[in-house]
């Protein structure tokens, strides 16, 4: 542990240098610099290890450019742990102060502690700051570029019908923070959808509503594991555990790796993403057809890191009719905080997805379907009508009672 | 200097478009062969104008310079020696002009080579050439490399799809090389610049012949229990007229690792296995189908799998296009030889390849070209263990030189760059080398552009003085 960052060096040599990953990395892409591409990155962190090169801003800002979309890992052959590489570097840069110019704004950097060690964690908090936002958004005082969905009183004040804390369940559906306060919609959707098809879920007890992913994302481990913790203690038992929100479902899936205890590790193998639980209890064949197009985006926490995409094509294919973007599952630039944290570069990389999911079809009358509050935020913001699988299939739910074709 | 360098590209190519940060330029240290060598500073040309203004500085200030595409290649050819400008064209990546009715395009040459298929797709056409890396590399690059890949068996590699050049020479001039019409008059300086591995200028635009997608596509994937057996059927598929748009060979630990990656349901247990391409209309492909699947029985082939649908056969192909990174897999280095022997050979120089490696005491594999019989013997090894170099070293010496006594070349598609500079003498007299290195001259006679690469030192004029390869390099 006494090199900079304390990194795995068996990690660090995986990577052969190859450069098969640099077109799915969205920062490489829109700007075609070897320091904002993961060759780059892997190697910028060796230099740093071995003492190469110093410390400094240059390296800092390589870092926190980095939207950790995992479409490198996903690509690369060599089977390079970039995820667990870029969370140690970050937890390695979040305990040592690094003052450079270099680096992004201290302001930023600022706001950025205050939501996450106090806002998000705390959800009453969260919620009051809400019905603030709706209250702004109401007098027109929030540009519709921030990203920030249309929030509607009533949802807010609607609590979902679905009981909490409730172990005798067949599933819990984990609520979140931000989707909480800001999508409670699409929990509503997916509790319609697996009511369909007779499952009773439960919200999670006390403490479950922050599952910790922008916090391992910025380097706040310590933070992490302790809401990693308190998300295990209020889903007990063994039912299935699951999510709507794909950079969340991935995070609650990595918690076996974050706290190293066997507890953990069995607590994650429970989460299923909620189109693949759909799936799996045959919700596809309560929807019908509906004959509307659909384009897909894949959030990258869906399909790099849980490599659950297939499954919202399963559930919704026979419902509508689904158009693929031709960029291999491309970051869409809103990973997690990113969108705020780098705002120039997140809108050069949405520039791009834009572009694959007009060409797909997707326009003012065409639904763009996203698995992750995040990304939808986003894109929403950039003009498109989005929709969660959850949402589309309980659009489509029969009202009637399946008759399947004999 | 290096401060006046950095001014007179700010200034000509605008601030922030050229750095020499130490990270920055470590960046820049290597490509994906296995040497590294250090930058004086780097520079980001947004188009022609650009480059030339590079090279002038450059030349102003008496810094070599060396152009660099993606940097996947595997022989250090754009790793940066004596201390060079490297000037990298990934942002000249437009596709100015797509000529549908003529099939060809215009392209800058940081345009990566599939980005380019995809942007003809539409019109149902494609670039034939597709190097394993397609999907990273700069149709510059495999300009310079003269690249090659699986689909050239039948349609030649990429100097075949090259059509002109517009080049900044190492005096910063610039000159059109070859032209749009099927023969032009003169010499074919087009043909010199394509392979010339950035020594000789640099490309800034470039014509290509785009090829129509064949109406039919069959991918089979043979599978043996010896590799004797594959070498064998590859020899007789070829015997028997039957010419496949790719014929590509992967032994069995190649094939493990690469099933790792993608699950594509390639036979963890075999010795070899080929992926046989055959395309055209519909009857002669099922022919070929026939004939193919027959032979390979006839040799020992234990199954014969065709493809189902097209996602199953990009499926298999990801996999033998993934090879080289999969066998990080394996051991943390690598070192990959290019090497081309006649087909007729390949059973014997197999063996004898495996024999040098075991006597080496080193792990390697093979996963080639073998269509045309483009062997990619692979060394795998871990360079911290303490001595591993020095067998890495004395067993590839001992395969090229096999190869070379089997009737075979020294590179096949990789290029020299600097990793195999000083094998060149195994395969040229030095009369061979002194034309060549005076070749060069011609175009770049003070010795500037992507210095201490392709040729053995002494070949060339005004070498002397010239500083020697950095300590602990390996060649
Ligand atoms: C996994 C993997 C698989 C590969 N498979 C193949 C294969 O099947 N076939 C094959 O042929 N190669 C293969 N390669 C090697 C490599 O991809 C090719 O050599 C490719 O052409 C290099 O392109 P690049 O853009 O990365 O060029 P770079 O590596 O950046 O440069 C290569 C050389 O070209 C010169 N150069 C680059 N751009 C220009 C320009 N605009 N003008 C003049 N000179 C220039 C550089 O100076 C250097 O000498 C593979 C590499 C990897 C990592
Ligand atoms: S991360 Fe993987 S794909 Fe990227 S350069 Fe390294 S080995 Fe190659
Ligand atoms: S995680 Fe995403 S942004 Fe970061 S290096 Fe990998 S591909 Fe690029």
């Amino acid at each position: 542990m006494s090199t900079p960052l304390g990194l795995d060096p068996d990690e660090l040599v995986a990577c052969v240098a190859c450069g098969l990953c640099l077109p799915h990395c969205p920062t490489y892409r829109v700007t075609n610099l070897e320091i904002a591409s993961p060759r780059g990155r892997i190697a910028a962190m060796r230099a740093v290890e071995q003492g190469v090169v110093p410390l400094d801003g240059v390296f800092v800002r390589a870092m926190e450019e980095c939207v950790q979309c995992r479409g490198c890992e996903a690509a690369c052959p060599s089977g390079v742990p970039f995820g667990h590489l870029m969370e140690g570097a970050r937890a390695a840069l979040a305990s040592q102060p690094i003052a450079d110019a270099r680096r992004s704004p201290l302001a930023r950097r600022a706001t950025e502690r205050v939501a996450l060690s106090w806002v998000l964690t705390r959800h009453r908090v969260l919620l009051t700051l809400t019905w603030l936002l709706w209250a702004a958004q109401h007098v027109h005082l929030v540009p519709r570029r921030l990203g920030v969905p249309r929030l509607r009183a009533a949802d807010l004040r609607t609590p979902l019908t679905a009981p909490s804390g409730d172990a005798t369940a067949d599933a819990w559906l984990f609520t979140g923070c931000v989707m909480d306060a800001w999508q409670r919609g699409v929990h509503r959707a997916a509790l319609e959808v697996l009511g369909a098809v007779g499952v009773r879920a439960s919200r999670p007890g006390p403490g479950g509503d922050c599952c910790g992913a922008l916090h391992v994302h910025s380097g706040r481990r310590d933070e992490a594991r302790k809401l990693a913790r308190r998300v295990i203690d209020s889903m007990p038992g063994t039912a299935p555990i699951v999510v709507d929100a794909a950079g969340c479902g991935a995070a609650l899936r990595d918690y076996g790796h974050l706290l190293g205890t066997e507890e953990a590790a069995a607590f994650a193998a429970r989460v299923r993403d909620f189109s693949e639980y759909a799936v799996s209890q045959g919700a596809a064949e309560h929807l019908v057809a509906t004959g509307e197009r659909v384009v897909v985006q894949d959030p990258c926490h869906l399909r790099h890191v849980q490599k659950a995409h297939p499954a919202v094509r399963d559930l919704l294919g026979r419902a509508y009719r689904l158009a693929e973007t031709a960029d291999d599952g491309l970051c869409c630039g809103a990973g997690g905080a990113y969108s705020v944290q780098q705002p120039a570069l997140a809108q050069s990389i949405r520039a791009r997805k834009a572009g694959a999911l007009r060409e797909a079809g997707a326009d003012a009358d065409t639904v763009v379907c996203s698995a992750n509050p995040g990304c939808t935020f986003h894109l929403a913001a950039a003009g498109f009508v989005v929709e969660h699988p959850a949402e589309l299939a309980a659009r489509a739910l029969s009202r009637e009672p399946v008759s399947r074709p004999t | 200097m290096l401060d006046h360098l950095l001014a007179d590209l700010a200034n000509a190519m605008g601030p922030d478009r050229a750095r020499a940060e130490p990270l920055e330029l470590a960046l820049y240290a290597r490509d994906a062969g296995v040497q590294a060598g250090a930058a004086a500073a780097v520079c980001f040309p947004r188009h022609a104008d650009d480059v030339a203004a590079a090279v002038a500085a450059a030349r102003r200030h008496g810094v070599p310079f060396v152009a660099r595409g993606s940097g996947t290649g595997l022989a250090g050819g754009a790793t940066p020696m004596e201390e060079p400008l490297v000037i990298v064209t990934t942002q000249m990546n437009r596709v100015l002009d797509i000529d549908v009715a003529s099939r060809r395009a215009w392209v800058e040459p940081g345009v990566l080579n599939l980005d380019l298929s995809r942007a003809v797709a539409p019109y149902g056409l494609h670039y034939a050439p597709d190097p394993s890396s397609q999907q990273a590399c700069t149709i510059g690059g495999n300009v310079a490399t003269n690249a090659g890949g699986p689909h050239c068996l039948a349609s030649g590699v990429t100097a075949a799809h090259v059509l002109a050049v517009d080049v900044v020479l190492p005096d910063a001039t610039t000159a059109r090389l070859g032209g749009l019409a099927p023969d032009t008059p003169g010499y074919d300086l087009r043909g010199v610049f394509v392979g010339s591995e950035g020594t000789m200028g640099i490309a800034t635009k470039i014509a290509v012949r785009l090829q129509p997608n064949p109406p039919t596509v069959r991918t089979l994937l043979l599978d043996f229990t010896a590799i004797d057996d594959a070498a064998a059927t590859v020899s007789a598929i070829i015997a028997a007229g039957v010419l496949p748009a790719a014929l590509e060979m992967m032994d069995a630990e190649i094939t493990r690792a690469v099933e790792d990656f993608v699950g594509a349901g390639y036979p963890r247990d075999a010795d070899a296995v080929l992926l046989v391409e055959l395309d055209g209309l519909a009857d002669g492909v099922a022919a070929d189908v026939a004939a193919v699947s027959d032979l390979a029985m006839a040799h020992g082939a234990r199954n014969v799998r065709v493809a189902a649908d097209e996602a199953e056969r990009q499926l298999l192909w990801k996999g033998r296009k993934s090879a080289f990174g999969a066998i990080a897999r394996i051991a943390p280095d690598y070192y990959l030889h290019d090497a081309v022997v006649p087909r007729t050979q390949l059973v014997t120089v197999l063996r004898e390849v495996y024999a040098i490696a075991d006597e080496c005491a080193l792990t390697m594999m093979n996963v080639f070209h073998a269509g045309d019989g483009n062997l990619h013997p692979l060394i795998v090894f871990d360079a911290r263990v303490p001595g591993v170099w020095e067998r890495v070293h004395e067993a590839g010496n001992r395969i090229l030189t096999a190869c070379i006594r089997a009737g075979g070349v020294l590179s096949g598609e990789h290029g020299v760059g600097l990793e195999k500079r000083d094998l060149m003498p195994l395969l040229f007299s030095p009369d061979d080398l002194a034309l060549q290195g005076r070749l060069v001259d011609a175009f770049d006679p003070d010795g500037l552009a992507n210095p201490a690469k392709v040729l053995p030192a002494g070949s060339r004029c005004g070498e002397i003085g010239r500083r020697p390869v950095p300590e602990g390099a390996w060649i």
